[in-house]
């Protein structure tokens, strides 16, 4: 099945897209009034008749009215490719024309949420490493309008699509369900831990506020404190938090991969990755290999046995604003021989591998140390005053052997391997992470030293790259220099392109 | 394949002669700290004069020594860090170092800078100062910047290194 799709002319999206648009609207309109809605429909049985009608009046204004912005939108959208870039004009009462150059694409995403899916249209996303305002979305894309679409940006010839059956072809990855719970037991529970509390927190922080609005003071916080005031200090109690935590915590990091690791299939063409992924919003990316900034291997104890790691792939991102989540793609669940394909696909980081690692220097250790005795004497000190039972100083006898134990196994982790094209750093304290970085990637370097540090003759080199920082802490002065001298020869003599 | 020792013919960083910035910064700065200390002793005189301080007024005093105290060390610390603010420009990078305690030294090379600016903040611009910037990819929040040169220098210097850039 092969078609050509003429894209030098001006081109709507899917008719399909009103539908989108109409439930994004909708979408957005409930989020923001959910609240309003919820205590307007609470009382709904005592209102009277006539109220109903104004009721139902206003809310068919809205759907029509959300209807017709949705077809205004869509009419107003069309896009077309000229001279190597794309343009696209939008917008119902404030024009706008946005144009960007082939170059300037950083990559092109499909997404499918549930209505795109039901539908059957592909959301298309193009970003560029500029400011997030050019970043386009397409709303609704047949698959093979889209895929050709992505072809003419991707190539700057006009090629003849051939669509190849995903499923035919072989997958450099996949990852069954059972896999997957696999890698969601033994993912990081803190962290996932903490994403579901901070997700929480912000909803009571928007319960609270209308709340606030409608006079009805803290009645959330108040009921709150309301049932943490029963709240004995009986160890029955806690012991049942601690495992209610624990399931919490393994049940939003199972959540948590499931939404977006589901179905995780990669595939490698010629210079790229291609990643599909998702439960319920489905999500493809293109991962082209220059515009990798750096990779960074993780693992942990348990996956370590299961012979699994991850992956993270760092692009560049734009602008200070947004560490973008979105940026950082992680295909999870990789066996070690795929590790070892990847390594060999982008910039030969396997040869690094060989190398003696070099330890940082002892000082990281001592400084650790210093800082720990710090803290603990103010954690003692704070003992002292808020509670009277001497009892409370025995948790010290938990936390100094705690933080011995963490504060090596950070410095036995933090090491570097130089090879003449790549920096390898090592980091973490109970999973371990590995980042590749090819030295013309980075964009500029910085070499710091605190004045306990110059007695000891060590520096910290920082690594600036186009997707964030990576720290070498307490290196000695002469092998910082050196690898300074050697980071910027190597980027200034370099003809490669960092994107 | 590359045996891991660095071969030291490469351009060295500590071989550069850098260049201190212009000595009438340093008026600026004190400027600037005089400022911002008078702002502060101001609202302290304020706030002594509505008596805030009446819970603790037998400790007034101290409060205007630790202010003293804190102005005077300020100043000094300026002093000596200033002499430490120095630039380099080579033939494909520009570096800028500074710091005392906490020394610090930044090279961004010129194939990597996204775009400049030079600025004039209202006492540079008195004493015909500026201020260079350097912006590379990514999360540029602390990118390089050379404060405290003569804005003919920092124009000549865009000016070069927008030439080499384009080369």
């Amino acid at each position: 099945m092969s078609k050509t799709f003429d894209f030098s002319q001006f081109s709507h999206q899917s008719k399909k897209g009103i539908l989108v648009i109409y439930g994004n609207l909708l979408y957005k309109f409930i989020k923001v009034t959910w609240i309003f809605l919820f205590i307007v429909f609470k009382d709904f049985s005592q209102f009277t008749d006539q109220k109903l009608i104004y009721i139902y009046l206003g809310l068919g204004f809205f759907l029509l009215f959300f209807l017709i912005r949705a077809y205004l939108i869509f009419i107003n959208f069309k896009f077309k490719i000229a001279d190597n870039h794309f343009i696209l004009k939008q917008g119902i009462l404030k024009k706008t024309d946005t144009s960007i150059s082939f170059d300037r694409i950083q990559n092109i995403n499909f997404k499918q949420n549930i209505i795109q899916q039901l539908i059957n249209v592909h959301e298309v996303n193009i970003e560029t490493a500029g400011s997030n305002k050019t970043e386009i979305s397409i709303k609704a894309m047949s698959f093979l309008k889209a895929k050709a679409l992505k072809n003419q940006l991707t190539s700057n010839k006009i090629i003849e699509e051939i669509v190849v059956d995903k499923s035919k072809e072989k997958p450099f990855l996949k990852i069954s369900p059972l896999e997957l719970l696999k890698i969601s037991l033994t993912e990081n529970h803190i962290q996932s831990l903490l994403v579901f509390l901070a997700l929480l927190f912000g909803l009571f922080q928007q319960l609270q506020q209308v709340f606030k609005g409608f006079l009805k003071d803290n009645i959330v916080s108040d009921y709150v404190r309301e049932s943490s005031s029963s709240f004995q200090q009986s160890l029955f109690l806690i012991i049942v938090c601690v495992i209610l935590l624990v399931f919490t915590a393994i049940l939003s990091s199972f959540v948590r991969v499931f939404l977006f690791h589901f179905n995780l299939r990669v595939y490698v063409k010629d210079n790229a990755f291609e990643i599909y992924q998702g439960l319920f919003t489905k999500k493809s990316f293109i991962l082209k290999k220059e515009k990798i900034q750096n990779i960074t291997i993780s693992t942990n104890p348990i996956k370590k046995i299961l012979g699994i790691s991850f992956i993270t792939f760092k692009q560049a991102v734009s602008g200070k604003v947004n560490q973008k989540k979105e940026k950082l793609i992680r295909i999870v669940g990789c066996k070690e021989a795929q590790v070892k394909k990847v390594k060999e696909l982008l910039f030969n980081f396997a040869d690094v591998d060989q190398l003696e690692r070099k330890q940082v220097h002892v000082y990281l250790k001592i400084r650790m140390y210093l800082r720990v005795l710090l803290l603990l004497s103010i954690i003692n000190c704070g003992f002292y005053f808020l509670f009277h039972n001497v009892e409370i100083y025995s948790t010290n006898l938990l936390l100094i052997p705690f933080f011995y134990f963490i504060i090596n196994l950070i410095y036995k982790k933090r090491f570097y391997k130089i090879s003449d094209k790549v920096l390898l750093v090592g980091n973490g304290s109970i999973e371990t992470h590995l980042t590749y970085l090819p030295f013309f990637k980075v964009q500029n370097i910085k070499m710091t030293q605190t004045f306990f540090q110059e007695r000891n003759k060590v520096v910290d080199l920082v690594f600036q790259t186009a997707s964030g920082k990576i720290k070498l802490p307490c290196i000695e002065k002469q092998e910082a220099v050196k690898i300074y001298n050697y980071t910027l020869f190597k980027v200034e003599s370099s003809k490669n392109l960092w994107m | 394949m590359f045996a891991n020792e660095i071969v030291s013919s490469f351009p060295d960083i500590t071989e550069v002669t850098f260049k201190s910035i212009n000595k009438k910064y340093l008026k600026v700065i004190l400027i600037n700290i005089l400022l911002f200390f008078s702002v502060v002793l101001i609202g302290l005189f304020l706030a002594d004069y509505f008596s805030f301080f009446n819970k603790i007024s037998s400790y007034t005093y101290l409060i205007y020594m630790v202010f003293t105290l804190v102005f005077i060390i300020t100043c000094f610390i300026t002093y000596v860090g200033f002499k430490k603010r120095k630039y380099a420009i080579r033939e494909k990078d520009v570096s800028y170092k500074s710091g005392i305690f906490f020394k610090k030294i930044t090279t961004v090379p010129f194939s990597r800078i996204q775009h400049i600016e030079v600025d004039e903040g209202p006492v540079s611009r008195f004493f015909k100062l500026a201020s260079l910037s350097v912006f590379t990819a990514g999360d540029s929040s602390d990118d390089l910047e050379i404060k405290g040169i003569t804005k003919i220098e920092a124009l000549e210097i865009k000016e070069f290194i927008t030439k080499k850039i384009n080369e």
